[in-house]
């Protein structure tokens, strides 16, 4: 049974090459244009993993991410932060917000796999 | 012997409701079987508690099975290298999920 | 739909969303200032430029990402307060959307790589964008280029030998994370082969306490993977804050990388130093120890070699730290080896290698009165003994040769000095420093160098703008070296700055009258211009060189030690000045000639040629050397020798900083190697002369201090002058 990521990111271009590889790589894929819009796809369905941008319209990815972490069934899920080199104290303040993982934008598709990879089994 | 099937996954999501499913079972009988073929997912959370399963039974003097392991089992025991240590027998063909 | 025609796809979905992301940050720029609260419109604007940013990246469209970095940075500021809106800025904001957008609209027609038009065209717009950024020193405008990601495994370890042993307690938090042990495990499995695991189960408590959400097992792993260490510690990156992780070489594999320890090259000498470069330490785990050693010493608790702090920390094994120390005791003998052998008084070695000079000087008239003679058994014994003479004296050379590295090492305090006062990045590289060469040209060399350095700083190398315009790294890198060739030293000052501007010279010098407009002239020898006395191009004043030393009197120092300085140089790409000296200034050269019962040596690298003395009156004091006056000196007269002089004499012209001087003598001897012995106390008074020699048949005869000679000629002529005139 493949392993469902969530992608959320306002750019439609990143959450199409994210899907597009990460779908190459055999996981099933949601995608949410901002935090609010994530959040109202997430109704309890399994997810195996979240992967997520910083600044979005609506709600931003710190927001969203705590506001994940207050539903039982995505409370451990692991999420990863997609942040800036200039960001340092983003990535900190989504670390406190529970996003453990990260990769810097600008990345390529493989960086972001890699990524993946440590986080869920196949 | 009383046999338990473990229906759900065994994940951090669901370790805390195992950990009493396995508990109460361990307190069911003395020869005492676990069936792990509906395991549909597994990871570190789900291993500590077959461990934990494990040592207990052994603690009390009881007898505990593992068998009819799904292959998401079969991958974490392989990945962890318990698969001979837990020294249950193994039927490498069942595999799903 | 195949992976590339999804691709496609998804870039025409990227060029249309940055196109539309353009239009609404044109329009929100135009109304920023309208007077109503900007926040939202300056957020979206920058939401914009970083959106483009980022999804150029996924595309590997690195010239977007590299323009949009500079404009996004802008916006961030703005976004923080720390630039106000203005119209300036919004004037220079838009051309930056619409220079965004043709780079777009160029990606739409299929051209993904850079166009060197375009580039220009963005680069002229950064420059426009980067004061905005100057005022904000805490802009990150200086990551311009875009640092790979971490997350990929570098691969591609520094060394051969890849057995690990890995120690894994993962934080208790980990599960409740997300982050699962066995994943990390599952994904090292990529990178290498799990040969050996061990599922570490004993901290697991009592049922009761034991919580399913914590995680409570750890590992112990041996990989075999040709990743280096600093690959296998990034794939724990997510868990590193809280977990404790142990990367070691296998104990079966320590003796392989003692051996590489040994083998090391041996330039560096630091602990840490050497266990990353064999690959066994991780530069992170050194900053970790390195830190740990100085807030260990900040608590005013004496100081834990880093070695024990390492080997304590769990990184290294105690084998390897003795190892790496052993090498590190190995280097610095050799170090001290250099520096630590028997101090004698230089005066003392002067007189020793005087006293050679003599004994080779000595031994030639034995030898020669030898020869006369046809007694074979004394010949053989001359013979014998000429040849351990000259090894005596050639040995007796060698204990005045110094390295030139300790010079050059002085230069790592002036580079970083300059560097800050000039405000440039400047890295010092040093090669060649185990080159010898005579103290007494050690001595003298300093001050030329000195200069030369601060040149190629302050002029050659670039500001850091400027070069990574030029595509070239913000570090410039300053390079000293040093090695023999054929019987000289040679020492080059190089950097990878802008070159010489061959035209800008050109113009220079034919603006002074130094050389003609229509002069042909080869690179060498434009560059070469810049040595001559009041030469300065216009951009070489800055408050260094305004030190009072040019380019000329690095020539006149240089040439003093009789040696010689080139030039190479490209234009973008750098320049290196090149020093050859004697390798000793104990032997010289020389001219030999004679006047009445006296001998003369003359540098052999002054002399330009030899022509009789025809027609002479004894009276005048220049002749006609072809067409040309030459004003010569009268060795005869200026050392008061009385005898009767030849019928014919002879002038040797001898060339000081360009001007040819006659000096006129009665014998032209020929060339010969001598060995200087100073003049003592009693002739310091004495100008002109350089020291003494001793010839071959026992005679002394006196070395010439041409350019000495020559000055102090040309003043007693101008002192005459103004008494006749008077």
């Amino acid at each position: 049974m493949a392993k469902t990521i969530l992608v959320v990111d306002d750019s439609a271009s990143v959450r199409q090459v994210v899907s597009i590889a990460l779908k190459g790589a055999g996981y099933d894929v949601i995608e949410g244009v901002d935090g609010k819009d994530a959040l109202s796809k997430l109704t309890g369905q399994k997810v195996h993993l979240v992967i997520s941008d910083v600044n979005m319209p609506n709600m931003d990815g710190i927001t969203f991410v705590k506001e994940l972490k207050q539903l039982p069934a995505y409370k451990f899920t692991p999420v990863i932060m997609l942040t800036t080199e200039s960001q340092e104290s983003k990535k900190q303040e989504g670390q406190a917000a529970g996003a453990k993982a990260w990769v810097v934008k600008p990345f390529q598709p493989a960086q972001m796999l890699a990524a993946v990879a440590k986080l869920i089994l196949p | 012997m009383q046999t338990l099937t473990i229906e759900d996954e065994l994940t951090i999501f669901t370790a805390a409701e195992q950990k009493n499913n396995l508990l109460s079972f361990l307190n069911s009988g003395d020869d005492l079987e676990i069936n792990l073929s509906q395991v549909t997912e597994m990871d570190t959370a789900g291993l500590q508690l077959l461990v934990l399963a494990k040592r207990e039974a052994a603690r009390t003097g009881k007898t505990l099975r593992f068998v009819m392991h799904s292959k998401a089992v079969l991958d974490i025991l392989e990945l962890a290298n318990l698969t001979t240590a837990f020294g249950d027998q193994v039927v490498i063909s069942h595999s799903e999920g | 739909m195949s992976i590339d025609a999804e691709m496609k796809a998804a870039l025409i979905t990227f060029t249309i969303e940055s196109l539309e992301l353009l239009q609404d940050m044109e329009d929100s720029l135009l109304s920023l200032e309208d007077g109503a609260d900007p926040t939202e419109r300056i957020n979206s604007i920058f939401r914009a430029a970083h959106t483009i940013k980022g999804s150029s990246g996924l595309f590997g469209l690195d010239h977007i990402v590299k323009f949009t970095h500079v404009v996004e940075s802008v916006l961030d500021a703005v976004r923080e307060g720390k630039i106000d809106v203005s119209s300036d800025l919004v004037a220079v904001l838009l051309p930056c959307c619409d220079h965004i957008a043709l780079l777009i609209r160029a990606v739409v027609d299929g051209d993904v790589e850079e166009n060197p038009d375009m580039t220009t065209a963005g680069d002229a717009l950064l420059a426009e964008l980067r004061p905005f950024l100057e005022g904000n020193p805490s802009s990150p405008v200086a990551t311009v280029a875009p640092t790979p990601d971490r997350v990929e495994a570098s691969g591609g370890g520094e060394v051969e030998t890849g057995n690990w042993h890995i120690s894994l307690r993962f934080g208790e938090d980990s599960l409740r994370n997300g982050m699962d042990p066995l994943s990390f495990i599952r994904y090292l499995t990529t990178l290498g082969v799990i040969v050996n695991l061990t599922t570490i189960t004993n901290r697991i408590p009592a049922v009761a306490e034991m919580d399913p959400e914590t995680n409570y097992l750890g590992f112990e792993i041996d990989v075999k993977s040709d990743a280096g260490k600093e690959a296998l510690e990034n794939v724990f990156e997510f868990v590193r804050a809280d977990s404790i992780i142990h990367i070691l070489p296998l104990e079966s594999a320590i003796a392989d990388y003692i051996e590489l320890i040994r083998s090391l090259p041996e330039d560096d000498a630091y602990l840490g130093e050497l266990l990353v470069k064999s690959g066994v330490l991780t530069k992170r785990e050194l900053e970790d120890g390195l830190s740990k050693q100085k807030s260990d010493s900040e608590a005013s608790q004496p100081a834990q070699p880093i070695g024990e702090i390492l080997v304590e920390q769990q990184v290294v094994q105690q084998p390897l730290v003795t190892a790496a120390l052993e090498k590190q005791k190995q280097i610095k003998d050799n170090k001290a080896r250099e520096s630590q052998s028997i101090r004698v008084d230089a005066e003392r070695l002067d007189k020793l290698i005087d006293l050679i000079g003599e004994l080779v000087i000595s031994s030639a008239g034995v030898n020669l009165r030898a020869l006369q003679t046809t007694q074979t058994a004394l010949l053989e014994a001359t013979g014998e003994m000429m040849r351990l003479v000259e090894e005596v004296r050639d040995s007796a050379l060698q204990l005045r040769m110094v390295p030139i590295g300790t010079t050059f090492s002085r230069f790592q305090r002036v580079v970083r000095d300059v560097s800050k006062e000039l405000g440039k990045d400047i890295n010092l590289v040093i090669t060649g420093g185990d080159t010898e060469v005579d103290k007494s040209v050690v001595e003298k060399i300093g001050d030329p160098l000195m200069h030369l350095v601060r040149n190629a700083m302050d002029h050659g190398i670039e500001p850091a703008e400027v070069r990574l315009q030029n595509g070239k790294p913000s570090q410039g890198t300053l390079r000293l070296n040093a090695y023999h060739e054929s019987g000289t030293i040679a020492i080059e000052v190089s950097d990878d700055g802008g070159g010489l501007n061959r035209e800008r010279i050109l113009a220079k010098a034919v603006e002074k009258g130094m050389v003609a407009a229509d002069a042909k002239l080869t690179d060498q020898e434009v560059y070469a211009l810049i040595f001559e006395p009041g030469f300065s191009t216009a951009a070489h004043i800055s408050n260094l060189s305004g030190r009072g030393v040019g380019m000329d009197v690095v020539k006149r120092n240089v040439t003093d030690l009789r040696g010689s300085i080139e030039v190479d140089s490209t234009l973008g790409v750098g320049t290196t000045m090149r020093i050859r000296l004697p390798l000793t200034l104990a032997i010289i050269d020389g001219f030999l000639v004679g006047v009445g019962k006296s001998s003369f040596v003359i540098p052999l690298d002054r002399v330009v040629e030899c022509v009789e003395l025809t027609n002479d009156n004894g009276n005048n004091d220049y002749m006609d050397l072809r067409g040309e006056v030459l004003p010569f000196i009268r060795l005869r007269n200026l050392f008061c020798i009385n005898d009767q002089p030849p019928r014919r004499a002879n002038v040797v012209v001898v060339d000081v900083a360009g001007a040819k001087t006659g000096l006129v003598v009665d014998r032209l001897l020929g060339e010969s190697q001598t060995v200087i012995k100073p003049l003592g106390k009693l002739f310091a008074h004495a100008q002109g002369l350089g020291g003494s020699t001793i010839l071959g048949s026992g005679e002394v005869a006196l070395i010439l201090d041409v350019p000495v000679l020559v000055s102090s000629f040309e003043h007693k002529m101008q002192r005459h002058a103004l008494s006749i005139s008077a």
